[in-house]
């Protein structure tokens, strides 16, 4: 059936909206992972998020994603409509996440062509076990409210039971009746549009049959039975009428004021066959109504009917407001207005945009700076004015397209969250997991890169860095270990942090293990190694000190994979830790890779750029302070300090480079707490620089990270300081 | 997916229909190194530019000049007559650079004089000599030797033009760079 329609737009906007809606609920999830139990507002975002995820499936004909969203729905259901007590938060925190991961791995199948084909029967099951149980522990607690909804799969005619939100005053309450022509096509679609219509004016609408959008059959059953819409609103009859309109497909439309209470009621055709005959007065089907209202009534104080299984309502329209009388709004609306300020771009259209934008910068400078203009005699004052308006555009042009490559950290650090959790759940560690600066932005290319790497760190932090719980009390520490996430900006660079309280890495194991793999150099007492030497030989390959190889970290693969992930985009990976009391371990990033501020140089005829941020100071040195080692090697004696130099021309073997350090420059350069000095020719400027890669035909270069365009279109190679220390 | 989405949108890279490509079919682009005349499919040539500034880029191989910018893409270019191991040449004003495009990955190359578009029927394709070259590395670069008229044009396989021995170095870096990308 799913080959009839063209599903491909429709897959695309389905993906990304099940996908946000997923991120969201994981976060709500998370969020309150340590209350005691979800709280009014996420317990309806949630049955609403699977809600939405249940009928959007329904439609893409995934099946199994439909079924397990609607059992999800069926626990929320009962928790917003019962509140139970005693419900095991843990468990229900559990559950939700293991549906969220299995309709993500679905999804990821669709994504990737596949077929959804994940069986969901396991969890289902499980959610009935928890659904019973949350059920039997608290009827007690459930008396004198609606009769407690029983799972089952006995398909009863859906009974249609509402608890409307207190209504305001100039509310009028209305049942409205659809009828359609034998022979219309698709009358669930009219139906639905109806729905839509009037959606605008609702407070609060119901209608039956349900889900006239994933069932098909209900077609059937609305041209025979009629569609039914409950309404409540401030409009009048006539309004309505306008607004269903009456097309050719509508054969009659009837609306009937109603009381509060039988809207309360809502739609009661199930065991009571309400008969309204089209013809008969107003009153007599009031009538009709009252009776089969108290008919039911009287019935739901009878003891419960397990039979029964009351169907949700468009719980998209429930929302609880906070005072009577206050104008409520449609839940509806809310997503929809922030969704209306945020489009989703694909992102090779941005990247376009940035390229375009790096050219504009450039040609500016090519016809600002053009030798024609230099011709004596010109008269530019009007040309320099205009000139000067449009170097400010195309500064401002920059600064957009960078902000808009700018993403929070936050998705990011909610995976952590949940990591955290997951981890420490199944190692049976009590933790206590903070993030600070989640807000923090950064380019989105560098997001996509410290994803794992980070995931690596947290996972070493709950794994290896927190004891457990017998340890932690031997050490007189608090049963609860923490975990803190950490970002921040400083200096054009990006902080981010993973510590934890633990037990700290043990410089002795380290030194053994070393010591072991014969790591450590000859003749160099252990002594002489500083803790950060030390602490550096577990991001080593193969290098892991965990002597019992766990589910997720020990194996001595993670560490040297994150230095190398971290490495190339260009950052380093600190690492700080007391033995006993915790570790620190910081990823220093730069923001963004796209644009740098950098000093053009010259050397050899060739142009580099060495980024600002490295570059502590420009230094012009006499001969005399040159110290020549006899086998080749050469330092710079600054202020009492000394070190190494790199001859640029030297090290990438140019030609024509200036030899006496008399007549060039030297650069300060402090990389990875080392100082070096580099020798160039001559400096050019500094100039924003629009990073490109270089083209992967050419093979990687020992010390080049890029290269970029200059103002008059010759091409600078961008150096990658950490190379040059190496 | 975006991935290759990107690639194809490129304009590089649209190469035309099945129409063009049916009146590109047997055409070659021939140009001259040393004493030689070469050809390429045209299919592979994206255009010809003439020749201008090269950065050098150091510690990569000899006949690799370094880059230049085509309109802002910049693109790396090698030198024909050094990847053949024959003698450099003074560049000059005739010196063009062909852009090919060779699996998306975008090269220039300096040839010392574009000749002309040919048309060389399957027919006329031989296959290369095995034995009766002392330059025998050459022959890895030349998969046919075509026959227009009286004289003959040794047809390059892009491909291995490029690539050959450092295939699995480059190889590896491009898949470095695809994992970055």
């Amino acid at each position: 059936m799913a080959e009839e329609f063209n599903t491909e737009g429709m897959l695309d906007m389905y993906l990304f909206e099940n996908e946000q809606l997923l991120e969201q609920l994981q976060e709500m999830v998370l969020e309150q992972k340590d209350s005691d139990c979800f709280d009014e507002d996420s317990i309806n975002e949630i049955f609403r998020a699977m809600h939405t995820i249940k009928g959007s499936s329904g439609i893409m004909m995934f099946d199994n994603i439909t079924a397990i969203s609607h059992k999800l729905e069926d626990v929320f259901f009962y928790l917003r409509e019962s509140h139970p007590e005693n419900v095991p938060h843990l468990e229900l925190v559990e559950h939700v996440l293991t549906v969220e991961d299995f309709i993500s791995g679905e999804m990821d199948k669709i994504r990737n062509g596949d077929t959804p084909d994940g069986e969901p029967a396991e969890i289902i099951a499980e959610l009935d076990k928890f659904l019973e149980k949350i059920k039997s522990g608290s009827l007690a607690a459930a008396e004198g409210e609606e009769a407690p909804p029983v799972p089952q799969n006995v398909h009863v005619e859906p009974k249609h039971f509402y608890i409307a939100p207190v209504a305001s005053s100039a509310s009028r309450f209305y049942k409205i009746y659809i009828t359609f022509f034998p022979d219309t096509e698709m009358a669930n679609v009219h139906a639905y549009k109806t729905v839509y219509a009037l959606k605008e004016i609702a407070e609060d609408l119901l209608y039956s049959p349900e889900d006239i959008i994933s069932d098909p059959d209900s077609a059937q059953a609305i041209i025979k039975d009629g569609f039914r819409i409950l309404l409540q609103s401030q409009s009048n009859e006539e309004e309505i009428r306008k607004l269903i309109g009456v097309g050719y497909d509508i054969e009659a439309v009837d609306i009937y004021e109603c009381k509060a209470e039988e809207f309360l009621q809502g739609f009661d055709f199930g065991e009571h066959e309400l008969k309204i005959d089209l013809e008969s007065s107003v009153e007599d089907i009031e009538a009709k109504v009252k009776a089969a209202i108290d008919l039911s009534n009287s019935e739901a104080g009878e003891a419960e009917k397990p039979k029964e299984k009351p169907k949700m309502m468009p719980g998209d329209f429930v929302i609880k407001s906070k005072e009577p009388g206050k104008k409520k709004q449609l839940a509806k609306d809310k997503p929809k207005a922030e969704k209306a300020s945020f489009i989703s771009v694909n992102v090779s259209k941005m990247d376009q945009l940035m390229d375009l934008i790096g050219e504009l910068v450039i040609s500016e400078s090519v016809v600002l700076q053009n030798p024609d203009l230099k011709v004596p005699g010109l008269n530019l004052t009007n040309f320099n004015k205009a000139a000067a308006q449009m170097a400010k555009i195309s500064t401002d042009l920059q600064n957009v397209i960078m902000s808009m490559r700018m993403v929070p950290l936050t998705n990011i650090f909610q995976k952590m969250n949940r990591i955290v959790f997951d981890v420490s759940r199944k190692l049976g560690k009590d933790i206590d997991f903070e993030m600070i600066g989640e807000h923090t932005e950064v380019d989105k290319n560098i997001i996509e890169h410290i994803s794992d790497p980070l995931m690596h760190l947290v996972r070493n932090a709950v794994d290896h860095g927190i004891e457990t719980k017998e340890e932690r009390k031997e050490s007189g520490k608090p049963d609860k270990g923490k975990v803190t996430l950490s970002a921040r900006t400083e200096a054009g660079k990006v902080w981010i942090s993973v510590s934890d309280n633990g037990k700290g890495l043990d410089r002795d194991k380290i030194l053994a293990k070393a010591r072991k793999q014969e790591l450590l150099t000859d003749g160099k007492p252990e002594s002489a190694y500083s803790d950060k030497e030390v602490f550096q030989f577990i991001t080593l390959p193969g290098f892991s000190t965990n002597e019992q190889v766990t589910e997720y970290s020990g194996r001595g693969v993670g560490m040297d994979v994150v230095v190398q992930n971290i490495q190339n985009i260009g950052g380093v990976l600190d690492i700080e830790s007391e033995n006993g009391f915790g570790t620190t371990m910081s990823l220093k990033i730069p923001l963004t890779l796209a644009i740098i501020d950098g000093i053009v140089m010259e050397t050899g005829n060739s142009s580099f750029v060495m980024e600002t941020g490295v570059i502590k100071e420009f230094f012009s040195v006499k001969e005399s302070m040159m110290i020549h080692e006899p086998n080749g090697e050469e330092y710079v004696m600054i202020r009492g300090d000394c070190f190494p130099v790199i001859r640029l021309g030297k090290w990438y073997g140019l030609h024509d480079y200036r030899t006496s350090v008399e007549d060039g420059m030297m650069l300060i350069l402090e990389v990875e707490n080392r100082t070096i000095c580099l020798f160039v020719d001559k400096l050019i400027g500094k100039q924003e620089i629009v990073v490109k890669p270089i083209p992967s035909y050419i093979k990687k270069v020992k010390g080049l990270s890029g290269c970029t365009q200059l103002g008059d279109g010759s091409i600078a190679l961008i150096l990658d300081p950490g190379g040059l220390v190496e | 997916m975006e991935e290759t989405n990107e690639i194809r949108k490129h304009p590089q890279d649209s190469r035309g229909g099945s129409d063009e490509r049916d009146a590109q079919k047997g055409k070659y682009m021939t140009f001259k190194s040393g004493n030689e005349y070469f050809g390429l499919k045209i299919q592979y040539v994206n255009e010809i530019i003439g020749f201008q500034t090269i950065t050098a880029i150091p510690e990569t191989e000899d006949y690799i000049k370094g880059l230049i910018n085509l309109r802002g893409k910049i693109i790396p270019v090698i030198d024909v007559r050094l990847r053949f191991r024959q003698e450099p040449f003074e560049y000059n004003d005739r010196t063009c650079i062909i852009v090919i495009n060779v699996k998306s990955t975008v090269v220039g190359l300096i040839v010392e004089k574009i000749a002309e578009v040919v048309e060389i029927k399957e027919e006329n394709i031989l296959p290369p000599p095995s034995i009766g070259r002392a330059d025998k590395v050459q022959n890895k670069y030349v998969y046919g030797i075509g026959k227009v008229g009286d004289s003959v044009k040794l047809l390059l396989d892009p491909d291995k033009l490029l690539n050959d021995a450092d295939m699995s170095v480059i190889e590896q870096a491009n898949e470095m760079v695809a994992e970055e990308e």
